[in-house]
């Protein structure tokens, strides 16, 4: 048990809220609850350490040892690998526990990695990077499943993430079709993760590196235009629809990357979109094929999910950062008529998405959501102090407006939340 | 996974482990042994792989050829047909898109921004993996012995049903390590 409980035991002994027997009752439970717990470092430092030696290998073979005979160097490049066949084996039959699970199962992955690349070194097989990580991915991406092994998960969405982004972004780049399918063998594993294991460190960083995989590369599917912005919009609005599934929405907002890069992905890109540029290129922008069936697909998933959340009855109350996509997604359809409505009504929609984060943070009596509500206002009005014609009178009205904005809604909280705890204390 | 299922999954993984390896040092040796060799000329210069260690990328002098054809709209992969010139080093008998019914030895190369009659394309056996120290003064030597005298650089590559093997890079016939050696030797 922690010191910390010890002390707030004590606190409330001597405060007479709880009697010694209770109090003795509630040190018990937290001294068995934690005997259960597996112990977590150390399984932490055993898959650090798996992995640190797994990256040594792979260092000192990129030395290249050109003295050696090749046959040598040939034995050297599958030790690693048997050897952390062997521990998984052994983890698996013997029925291991995490720390042997996870440890040998990153030590593979990473001596699979190292022993492809000996044999490529030593024949100076030809390759790139992108097709090399695709090799390696293939023959360790069952791994995750046989061994039940998370981190082997964690390396494969790096890994693949990796592939895509080289083999997109670099010179002739192409379009990593592979990354897709990689990324649809994760996804039964990560279900069956957040059913049974939702609150562990893993699901949590899970959670964050899922979205972040697809938003860093999503932008190989296009070809970079006007388009591209409302795909993104899309994946954007996505993602914060999944975020407020009851399972992620119920979990603590640092553990739910879905609604965090949903959302400040929707109000920066929204940003952009608020200035005339976009939109008169928008007018003359040709797109390839393969942009639209992203885009189209990207809005079917988040009209999906947000049906579901209709249908299910998971939204309450009508939260405009969920259908900012839909509606800009419309404005993009009719921007033939002309830029100046598409420009008012962009500008709209994100002042709109301020005061509904102003609200929502009022609401659950956050600071934090609160002044992100205040910052977007901010971040709209600053882009027009510098691309209209408003008067410098005007504009300094509208800053000492937003300014005092900050000031007030904050005074507004603190006024509530000294109210609510006074009520909570004279019902006690 | 099942418990039953998981051990003769984690075996048969094991093994496509311990294949894909063994099949790539098979494939090379099998080139290596029974293939036929060619010598072209190069010049390395040193970048490095963050998995592979560092190596020198080799710019072949035979990067081009000109055809009957029109090519200026092809990007894709193409076959160049090679044979031996009177001194040992290859040379190019004909370039295709499709493979063609000869017995001369081939390669697949990659083949971006045409013009005109002429096919440009990139050799596929373009890496050459030096030990760590030795890769950037292999650059600098090459360079240097370039300018100063007429001596050749070339890859001496063997090549059977289309593999290519890339053994050994070798300025005026000694083995590039030992040139470098000697370089460093030089210079210290």
């Amino acid at each position: 048990m922690n010191s910390k409980l010890e002390r707030q035991l004590s606190e409330l002994l001597q405060a007479k809220v709880i009697d010694s027997e209770t109090a003795q009752r509630i040190s018990v439970y937290y001294h068995t609850k934690t005997d259960a717990k597996p112990n977590r470092l150390f399984t932490i430092f055993g898959v650090l350490g798996a992995l640190l030696c797994g990256l040594g290998i792979i260092l000192i073979i990129a030395h290249n040892w050109d003295d050696m005979p090749r046959t040598l160097k040939t034995f050297f490049a599958f030790l690693p690998m048997v050897i952390g066949q062997i521990a998984c084996a052994f983890s698996l039959f013997k029925k291991k526990g995490a720390t042997w699970i996870e440890s040998s199962a990153t030590f593979l992955i990473l001596s699979v990695g190292a022993t492809i690349s000996l044999v490529s070194q030593i024949y100076n097989i030809p390759g790139n990077l992108s097709s090399f990580l695709l090799v390696w991915v293939a023959i360790t991406a069952p791994l995750m499943y046989v061994l039940r092994s998370s981190i082997a998960v964690l390396i494969h969405l790096v890994l693949i993430t990796w592939y895509a982004c080289d083999l997109g972004y670099f010179f002739n780049s192409h379009t990593p079709w592979w990354y897709l399918l990689s990324l649809a063998w994760v996804i039964p594993f990560y279900i069956h993760l957040q059913k049974k294991q939702a609150s562990s460190n893993i699901s949590g960083i899970l959670n964050w590196l899922l979205p972040l995989s697809l938003v860093m590369v999503l932008g190989t599917f296009t070809t970079g235009n006007s388009l591209s912005f409302i795909m993104y919009l899309a994946l954007f609005g996505v993602l914060y629809n999944i975020g407020q599934l009851p399972f992620f929405k119920n979990q603590k907002l640092r553990r739910n990357g879905y609604t965090i890069i949903g959302s400040l992905g929707t109000v920066i890109l929204l940003t952009i979109l608020t200035f005339e540029w976009f939109w008169k290129e928008a007018i003359k922008d040709l797109f390839g094929e393969m942009e639209i069936v992203m885009t189209i697909l990207l809005y079917i998933a988040g009209i999906v999910v947000l049906g579901y959340l209709h249908i299910k009855k998971h939204i309450r109350d009508f939260n405009l950062f969920q259908y900012a996509f839909l509606i800009i997604g419309i404005l993009y359809l009719t921007r033939d008529i002309g830029s100046t409505h598409n420009l008012i009504l962009t500008n709209i929609v994100v002042a709109a998405l301020g005061l509904f984060a102003i609200r929502i943070g009022i609401h659950k009596s956050s600071y934090s959501i609160l002044n992100y509500g205040l910052l977007i206002i901010t971040a709209l009005i600053i882009c027009r102090f510098f691309d209209t014609n408003l008067d410098f009178v005007v504009r300094g009205m509208l800053f000492i407006s937003v300014g005092a904005g900050f000031f007030f809604t904050n005074y507004l909280l603190l006024k509530k939340q000294r109210a609510t705890a006074i009520r909570t204390n004279s019902k006690n | 996974m099942t418990k039953k299922l998981a051990s003769p999954v984690l075996v048969l993984l094991f093994l496509i482990q311990l294949f894909v390896p063994a099949q790539m040092i098979y494939e090379q040796e099998d080139a290596l042994k029974s293939g036929r060799a060619y010598k072209f000329k190069t010049q390395p210069i040193d970048p490095s792989d963050p998995f592979r260690g560092k190596y020198i990328v080799l710019n072949y002098d035979l990067d081009s050829f000109e055809t009957e054809e029109d090519w200026s709209m092809y990007r894709g992969n193409v076959y160049v047909y090679l044979r031996n010139d009177t001194e040992g080093y290859a040379t190019i008998k004909t370039v295709s898109k499709t493979p063609l019914a000869i017995t001369e030895d081939y390669v697949i190369a990659e083949s971006n921004y045409n013009y005109g009659k002429q096919v440009n394309f990139d050799l596929p056996f373009n890496r050459f993996y030096m030990n760590e120290s030795k890769a950037y003064d292999a650059e600098v030597s090459v360079r240097q012995a370039q300018r100063d005298t007429t001596k050749t650089c070339y890859g001496l590559v063997y090549i059977k049903n289309g593999r290519a093997v890339l053994k050994n890079v070798f300025i005026d016939n000694i083995p590039i390590q030992q040139y470098v050696e000697e370089y460093q030797a030089a210079i210290e």
